[in-house]
């Protein structure tokens, strides 16, 4: 499927990228350039991964990497790296899309629920070495941590959602997230 | 206490932005304003969301590089100074900022609407009362255009037609309104017309919203009230005078 790797999000390459953000607020095409080769594919995998639907994925990936253009200035190195502040876009992008495409697809009566593949997850995964990392940390949470962080995040699933699949308590699938968010935190050594 | 709790235990849910509702999310913002301890947990769920993102990532297709840079190239930059108020969110969220720029178009568009209004005011004494009552509708159907692209939680989105041409839709949810305004539709025969529609989530409601006759393409701003989460509003090609049902497949369908 791909023999790709991205470098990973770390602490100095995040400078590298906070620099280069701090560059493209000040209209600086070929910061924003060097920006797109770190973190687009980072962008697509992760739009890819939630919407599934190449083309649309596409489309979504150009929304985000604009939007990360046009309001660069809105970045602030205080409130996280630049990588976060890309992936969180993206990934709310990404979201809001399956769900408008959901409650399209529920007005119609059709049936669009994605039964989410795990071994894909683990395909996916495998991509590189910081994300065999990744499957490590993952592997370490509970199956249950594992189902409800993967859904919600690599599916696009609301937490309700989520609840309403694993037909477990609201206030589980909370807790079960969080604990899960603590684990691989402090698994992947993020500060 | 419980309540404060409860939210607490939602920094996981928001950071992997699986909440439901627009007014879940403002209301955990509301309180990571106030939470510390919070904020810091959300910053580190973010950063290793991060992670599991590029543990994703995947080459991107061949004509992306191309497409987003011919559109940078062309499309104006947020400046900073106007980001200071908003500074202040947590959590870097962030709205797109195209929606003053789209008011003062509005305002442009409107103040010609009322110009044109003001020629018919003189002409003819009899038409005084009504061609005032039309520029009080015109001047009030112009405040909320711009209310609603200049609300907090103005949302733009755009989206190309099966049949050519771009549609911008900016809803806010708040005021339960989206404004529609249309780029580059190609004209249509003698016997066409393009219908607007609002199609609800409950009950499956359909509702016109009128037809929407463009010049040269561009159409619009109509605004569109009444608007609830969920609702999709889609754009048709119907015969002439429209119809109560739309009758054929919509061209453009945009979540509002």
């Amino acid at each position: 499927m791909r023999a790709y790797e991205p470098d990973p999000p770390r602490a100095e390459g995040g400078e590298y990228l906070d620099g280069l953000l701090a560059r493209v607020a000040r209209g600086d095409q070929a910061a924003f350039e060097a920006i797109y080769d770190d973190l687009a594919g980072p962008v697509y995998g992760l739009i890819h991964r939630v919407v599934r639907d190449p083309a649309q994925s596409e489309e979504v990936s150009q929304e985000v990497l604009l939007e990360v253009w046009r309001t660069a200035a809105r970045f602030d190195a205080a409130k996280g790296s630049a990588a976060t502040w890309v992936m969180t876009i993206a990934h709310r992008r990404a979201v809001d899309r399956v769900r408008a495409a959901a409650a399209a697809a529920a007005r119609e009566q059709r049936n669009v629920e994605v039964p989410i593949a795990h071994d894909e997850v683990a395909d996916t995964v495998e991509a590189s070495l910081d994300a065999e990392r990744v499957r490590r940390c993952l592997d370490g949470l509970t199956e249950a941590q594992r189902e409800s962080i993967t859904l919600a995040y690599y599916g696009g699933y609301s937490y309700r959602q989520v609840s309403g699949r694993l037909n477990v308590a609201l206030s589980t699938i909370k807790t079960r997230i969080r604990d899960g968010l603590i684990r691989m935190r402090d698994c992947l050594g993020v500060s | 206490m419980a309540l404060r709790r409860e939210l607490h235990a939602l920094t996981g849910v928001y950071a992997l932005d699986a909440l439901d509702t627009a007014a879940e999310v403002t209301r955990f913002e509301r309180h990571l304003n106030r939470c510390g301890n919070c904020t810091t947990e959300v910053r580190g769920f973010r950063e290793t969301a991060t992670r599991l993102g590029f543990a994703a990532a995947e080459q991107p297709p061949p004509g992306l590089r191309d497409a987003v840079m011919s559109a940078v190239a062309r499309t104006r930059q947020v400046p900073a100074g106007e980001e200071h108020a908003r500074h202040a969110r947590p959590g870097q969220r962030r709205r797109t900022q195209t929606a003053p720029r789209l008011a003062m178009a509005g305002a442009a568009v409107g103040l010609i609407a009322i110009v044109v209004l003001a020629i018919a005011l003189v002409n003819t004494r009899s038409q005084l009362s009504q061609t005032r009552r039309q520029l009080g509708a015109a001047q009030t159907q112009l405040a909320a255009i711009n209310a609603v692209r200049t609300a907090a939680d103005a949302h733009v989105l755009a989206k190309a037609t099966s049949v050519g041409g771009v549609v911008t839709v900016v809803s806010s949810a708040s005021r339960h309104q989206l404004v529609v305004t249309t780029a580059g539709l190609p004209r249509l025969g003698a016997g066409k017309v393009y219908q607007l529609w609002l199609i609800g989530t409950h009950g499956n409601k359909i509702r016109s919203e009128g037809l929407l006759a463009p010049h040269h393409g561009r159409g619009g701003p109509v605004l569109v009230s009444g608007v609830l989460p969920g609702d999709i509003f889609g754009i048709t090609v119907e015969p002439p005078g429209g119809t109560i049902q739309p009758t054929v497949k919509p061209i453009v369908g945009i979540a509002a």
